[in-house]
């Protein structure tokens, strides 16, 4: 189970409102490659590890991707603050201002709802280890366009820890897989579904 | 029910006593009586957590690796239903 602290994992306090920017950002929240898919992926994908240190990453990580989720929400909050119906016309935030207010909803930068259909659990330990691979990788890459649109240094400095996590979470998750195969039989050359075929309705 | 697993329920029934007095107190802040039992069950709690983390391992990230070695990663995890 959980519990919560009362604290950010990492600061977030901007002083200049910026819905357009906030538009983009919460992609990072209800997008594709965002944190709530992150953390529903990991934690979900748990079950079905055959092995201690893999359970304990994608735990710790999925844990963690929770705390992003909440920064990604403090920051789209604080780039919402404050604003005049002037701003929300010309920054192109109508659109979400009519659906949610200043609200923070899960959505992706094309206004797309947050979908679970962005993530899998196969109950494989192999192919979710591949897939929690690429998907820090696709995270950290949404990052990086938002730098490259980004210019307030108060949402750049959350914004770059966030990114640098992708890459130590993308090397957790190699070793994780590296463990994982080391663990398999010799014999299976190909590398398949440790989890289901260690069962007892495993065929030979 | 095995020691550990009671002593993991020991912890549980505190715990969870203050997560449902914390939500009470929330929309009751000044409620003497709530908080007053907010403070015994802290109190168990803690109590309940040393004695199963002294014999049973970390319960939180920050009990693990007291060892030699990094013991979070040791199994059962609780979702084994063990």
């Amino acid at each position: 189970m959980w519990d919560y602290d009362k604290k950010l994992i990492y600061p977030v306090r901007i002083a200049r409102p910026d819905p357009a920017m906030a538009k983009l950002i919460i992609t990072q929240l209800g997008g594709p490659d965002g944190e709530l898919g992150a953390a529903m992926r990991y934690l979900n994908q748990r079950y079905a590890q055959p092995y201690a240190q893999a359970k304990a990453i994608l735990t710790d990580i999925g844990t963690e991707e929770l705390a992003h989720c909440e920064m990604i929400g403090a920051i789209v909050h604080q780039l919402t603050r404050n604003l005049t119906p002037e701003q929300i016309k010309q920054s192109g935030f109508d659109a979400y201002f009519v659906d949610h207010t200043t609200g923070v909803y899960p959505q992706a930068a094309s206004g797309t709802p947050f979908s679970a259909a962005t993530l899998q659990s196969t109950g494989d330990a192999i192919a979710d280890l591949f897939e929690d691979q690429a998907a820090e990788q696709k995270a950290r890459l949404t990052y990086d366009n938002l730098l490259r649109l980004l210019d307030d240094p108060d949402v750049r400095d959350p914004i770059k820890f966030l990114r640098e996590r992708e890459i130590v979470h993308f090397q957790r998750f190699g070793e994780a897989l590296r463990d994982v195969q080391e663990n398999l039989d010799a014999k299976n050359y190909y590398a398949y579904n440790p989890s289901f075929d260690t069962c007892a309705s495993r065929r030979k | 029910m095995t020691e550990q697993q009671k002593a993991l329920q020991d912890v549980r029934q505190a715990g969870f006593a203050m997560i449902d007095a914390g939500m009470f107190l929330d929309s009751h802040p000044t409620d003497e009586t709530a908080l007053q039992y907010f403070h015994t069950m802290h109190h168990q709690y803690d109590k309940a957590v040393e004695l199963y983390e002294k014999n049973f391992g970390p319960l939180k990230l920050k009990s693990a690796g007291k060892g030699k070695t990094w013991n979070w990663i040791d199994e059962p995890w609780p979702w084994e239903g063990v």
